[in-house]
């Protein structure tokens, strides 16, 4: 590995919901494939799912909202833009130094 | 808690792993898309497809929401005037490339066997089988399925849902991911909604308004009697658009069009 570590002890992953992730699922996931490989054979997983959270381009107010309702729930527009929610990324990773 | 499925295992390990390891690890701040590797590649596809001037649509729906009558129909109405071919995303079977072939079109099958999505490898792979010159339309009917294909971006310069009547009205607000993807919903097998009495468009027009979209709508029905009009409009309209964004290949559209 490039950093000389010789195990990975934890990842973080980050799934917010319109991701389509489900992070129970993933978990699961995580539990066989983490077995593929010696470097990951004792990590553990952590996923955090951010809340969604839209900004109002019209009242330029950002509110949390429910994934199948992106509307500005304060004055109704519907030109929104998510700033939460939609990310599915690494997020961070812990490596033991051999 | 649950000892044996270790569903509380994460957390535990997690926090003794800080604590104890602190001396002897080291944590690193990744910040990666998860998708990096497949948006890579669904880049490298929309280049292929710019080179070739090529509009490339991503059709996506339940199963059975009619994709390959659209198709069908799409190609008995343009095929003389625009060159089409089609990708197509099963589990199993050529059954759908035959009856786009049987047309006169170009099909290639992906056979995805257990996986419920195309992704940009899969797409990239099938275009070294699949010639673009001369093409004006690739059209990638995904695997029948509202929830992973929304997920993965193929590099196709447009995304279609068909929603048929013969679901639920309320399927925008149950696959938000799905909804808010496309960049235009089609309402198909319209000709049933004579003898459907739980289908109300404005209904599904509201689920999909509440996703934050204005996507547009448009009605279809592509069996017996085709009613497309609609959907040809806007695939004309999104062909023109494209051309004004990457120059012009000589092809039948730009003849026909006069560029």
């Amino acid at each position: 590995m490039d950093s000389g570590a010789g195990a990975v002890e934890h990842i973080t992953i980050e799934a917010g919901p319109l991701t389509g992730v489900e992070p129970d699922l993933l978990a699961r996931a995580f539990e066989v494939l983490r077995a593929s490989s010696h470097a990951t054979a004792h990590a553990s997983l952590s996923i955090e799912s951010p809340a969604v959270i839209i900004r109002c381009t019209h009242c330029r107010k950002e509110s949390p909202t429910a994934p199948n309702r992106l509307v500005c729930p304060l004055c109704g527009d519907f030109r929104t833009r998510v700033m939460a929610g939609d990310e599915l990324r690494l997020r961070r990773v812990a490596l033991r130094i051999p | 808690m649950c000892q044996t499925c270790g569903c509380s295992l994460n957390a535990d390990v997690a926090r003794e792993g800080m604590e104890e390891q602190l001396g002897r690890s080291v944590v690193i701040d990744v910040l990666q898309d998860l998708l990096a590797a497949n948006d890579r590649v669904a880049l490298h596809n929309r280049e292929h497809f710019d080179e070739h001037g090529v509009l490339a649509i991503n059709l996506m729906s339940s199963p059975g929401a009619g994709k390959t009558a659209l198709l069908e129909a799409t190609i008995v109405a343009l095929g003389e005037r625009y060159r089409i071919a089609v990708i197509e995303g099963d589990l199993e079977t050529e059954n759908d490339a035959l009856r786009i072939r049987a047309l006169g079109v170009p099909a290639l099958q992906i056979t995805t066997g257990t996986a419920c999505h195309l992704d940009a490898q899969l797409v990239h792979r099938a275009l070294h089988d699949l010639p673009l010159s001369g093409l004006d339309l690739l059209f990638i009917e995904n695997v029948g399925n509202l929830v992973c294909p929304a997920s993965f971006d193929l590099g196709q310069h447009r995304n279609v849902t068909l929603l048929s009547v013969t679901e639920g009205d309320d399927k925008p607000a149950k696959y938000p991911v799905m909804f808010r993807a496309c960049d235009l919903v089609v309402l198909s097998k319209i000709d049933l909604l004579g003898v459907l009495d739980d289908f109300d468009p404005e209904r599904a027009a509201a689920a999909l308004r509440a996703l934050g979209r204005d996507t547009p709508m448009i009605q279809t029905a592509a069996r017996r009697v085709p009613a497309i009009a609609a959907w040809l409009n806007w695939l004309e309209q999104q062909m023109i658009e494209r051309r004004s964004v990457v120059p012009a290949v000589p092809t039948r559209m730009a003849a026909t069009a006069g560029a």
